[in-house]
């Protein structure tokens, strides 16, 4: 029944020549040939770059000279769009200062807080995506050695994130204080061993009041202390420079306490007068330093940690059109390193009155902030370094405000190495989307090119 | 190497071309057919010339003819000139194969490979599925719409009655 299909096929057959196609042939497969080296290439172009600003596992050796030559930049800036982040390679290394704000470029999403890091010797930034409202020096401390930052952790669970700045890992720890609703970071020990943690806890079934509390976490093995647990806010707890004491302020009040919880005195402060800051003990360990405000000047007191008694005022210069000044601690120079708070232009508040702490450092009430030193006999603040306008918070390492040093700072600009890694693959993989919908159309002008070499080939030989 | 591929192209060629042409019904077509399969059977060369790179080259040539790549990119190609033109040659091989290669446009590409692997290469129905890389009953299933669409378009091709039979 198909005998006279098959008759056909074979007749048709029998006439076509055969095609003079080898040379073509071979060349076609060394065409795809090279086009597959060079795709190949492109592809380990493509992984090295991607190597060079994507997070990869694996540490990264400890750049130990940016550590000895830390010092505090004369000026701060808005990361750029695109920054790197902490956890991404190449690491950071420990940090000089780390800050927060609510500048474009410090915020993402609808309210999270971009807290930005900046090397400890160089203007190389990185940023960490936080909760909402951070506040650097607050609930985002920096270590001691400006290795670790921990902050809150980003997400429903109420954790504490610490991210190591040089093998770029991150990792949580709780306080392990049930029912807690709210947690954060509140400072490091001297060693960077300890994290102390704040709490926010329920104080009834029906939460129409709180319980603040306070704990030592140790993060070998996250052992746990439990400090304080009062109705009042809690405030910038300090530790002694020995690290075997701690004092922190609930309300009106101060603590002085061991590490194990142990209390060693207590007392109330002066009406004006708060507990300065992280380095409110002075460098021997044997008095606390206060901040007291006078009408629109602030400036710093000593007082004894074991009775609370007034030691006198400290012959530094008073700041003043400030909402608040925090105490970062004592350089080599016996100078004060401060935050000033600058006011912001539209601010609600009046400064110059009785208002509760955390109302003077809230974002909508500070501008900008500043780092400034009080010289011992100095008569007015010597500014170390400006930020712009929206960064409200700010934290310096221990070891930069130990050494004293500060440098010349540029701080980045245009966009960063992400949106660059971004922008090349996004463009990358569009063009093969569009190769790809276009094929036909680039198959048929391949075909063609190669149909008008080969004609002008053929002529040339004729 | 590449002198035992030249040997087996010049060998094996005309061969080639032969189920080129049946399987697109255009000389360009085929040529751009069988020069594909060659140059794919060139980068495998020295995997497969130890077995039987006929069967390799015929198998993919008939892979490509029915892959959707090569049915758009050549269904839109432009001619600048008409590649087989009945004016050039009157003879009645000419015609035949003209009034083949329409009909055979009028299959589709998996049907027109099973056409030419049942009926021209003498393939049996499991071979072409292997070949095909189909089932059975697949290739039964082209292979009847085939012989049914070219009795429809073509009858003279495909039953010697309606050779026979006046117009």
């Amino acid at each position: 029944m198909t005998a006279r299909l098959r008759e056909v096929l074979h007749t048709a057959a029998a006439d076509v020549p055969a095609y003079p196609v080898y040379e073509q042939a071979l060349a076609s497969a060394r065409r795809h040939r090279r086009r597959t080296v060079l795709a190949a290439g492109a592809a380990l172009v493509l992984v090295a770059v991607a190597g060079l600003v994507l997070p990869l596992a694996g540490t990264p050796a400890v750049d130990r000279a940016a550590g000895a030559d830390a010092a505090l930049p004369d000026r701060v800036g808005v990361p750029p769009f695109g920054s790197l982040h902490a956890t991404d390679w190449p690491r950071l290394g420990p940090a000089s200062v780390i800050f927060t704000g609510q500048a474009p470029g410090l915020m993402y999403g609808d309210e999270g807080s971009i807290i930005t890091l900046v090397g400890a010797d160089a203007d190389r930034y990185r940023i960490i995506k936080g909760e909402i409202e951070a506040q650097a020096g607050g609930d985002t401390v920096l270590s001691p050695d400006g290795r670790l930052v921990a902050f809150r952790s980003v997400g429903l669970a109420p954790r504490v994130e610490i991210v190591d700045l040089v093998t770029g890992r991150s990792r949580t720890v709780s306080s392990g204080v049930p029912g807690t609703v709210l947690t954060g970071p509140a400072g490091w020990s001297p060693d960077g061993r300890a994290l102390i943690v704040w709490d926010t806890v329920p104080a009834n079934p029906e939460r129409s009041a709180y319980r603040q509390m306070l704990s030592i976490v140790w993060l070998d093995g996250e052992r746990r202390t439990r400090l304080a647990d009062e109705s009042e806010g809690l405030a910038w707890p300090a530790f002694a420079p020995d690290g075997a004491r701690l004092a922190f302020q609930t309300g009106r009040t101060v603590t002085v306490t061991e590490l194990d919880g142990r209390r060693l005195s207590s007392f109330t402060l002066a009406p004006e007068t708060e507990l300065a800051g992280k380095g409110a003990w002075s460098t021997d360990g044997r008095a606390l330093t206060v901040t007291r405000r006078d009408g629109d000047s602030w400036s710093l007191r000593r007082v004894d940690p074991a009775t609370g008694r007034d030691l006198g005022a400290i012959d530094t210069p008073a700041v003043s059109g400030v909402t608040a000044i925090r105490l970062l601690g004592w350089a080599a120079d016996g100078s004060a390193w401060v935050v000033a708070y600058q006011p912001a232009p539209d601010a609600p508040g009046a400064f110059n009155a009785p208002l509760e702490m955390d109302q003077r450092l809230a974002y909508g009430n500070v501008g900008s902030v500043r780092v400034l030193a009080l010289r011992r006999g100095a008569e007015a603040p010597t500014t170390l370094l400006t930020a712009p306008q929206d960064v409200v918070s700010i934290d310096v390492s221990n070891d930069v405000i130990h050494s004293g040093r500060t440098r010349d700072a540029s701080p980045p600009h245009g966009v960063g190495p992400r949106f660059w890694y971004w922008g090349v693959l996004i463009t990358v993989l569009v063009a093969g989307i569009a190769a790809y919908r276009n094929r036909e159309g680039l198959a048929l002008w391949l075909h063609n090119r190669r149909t008008r070499q080969a004609r002008r080939l053929g002529g040339r030989s004729s | 190497m590449t002198e035992t591929f030249h040997q087996f192209v010049v060998h094996r060629s005309p061969a080639l071309s032969r189920a080129a042409y049946l399987l697109t019904g255009d000389h360009q077509l085929a040529e751009d057919l069988l020069q594909n399969a060659l140059a794919r059977t060139y980068r495998h060369w020295r995997r497969i010339h130890g077995g039987d790179p006929e069967a390799y080259v015929r198998r993919v040539m008939y892979h490509q003819q029915v892959s959707w790549w090569r049915r758009r990119r050549f269904a839109e190609r432009l001619e600048s000139q008409p590649t087989d033109r009945a004016g050039d040659d009157h003879s009645d091989a000419t015609a035949l194969r003209l009034s083949l290669a329409v009909a055979l446009r009028q299959l589709t590409p998996r049907q027109r490979a099973v056409v030419v692997l049942r009926f021209y290469e003498d393939l049996t129905e499991s071979q072409v599925a292997e070949v095909l890389g189909c089932s059975v009953g697949t290739v039964k299933r082209h292979s009847h719409d085939a012989v049914r669409r070219l009795r429809a378009i073509a009858p003279d091709l495909v039953d010697r009655t309606a050779q026979r039979s006046p117009r």
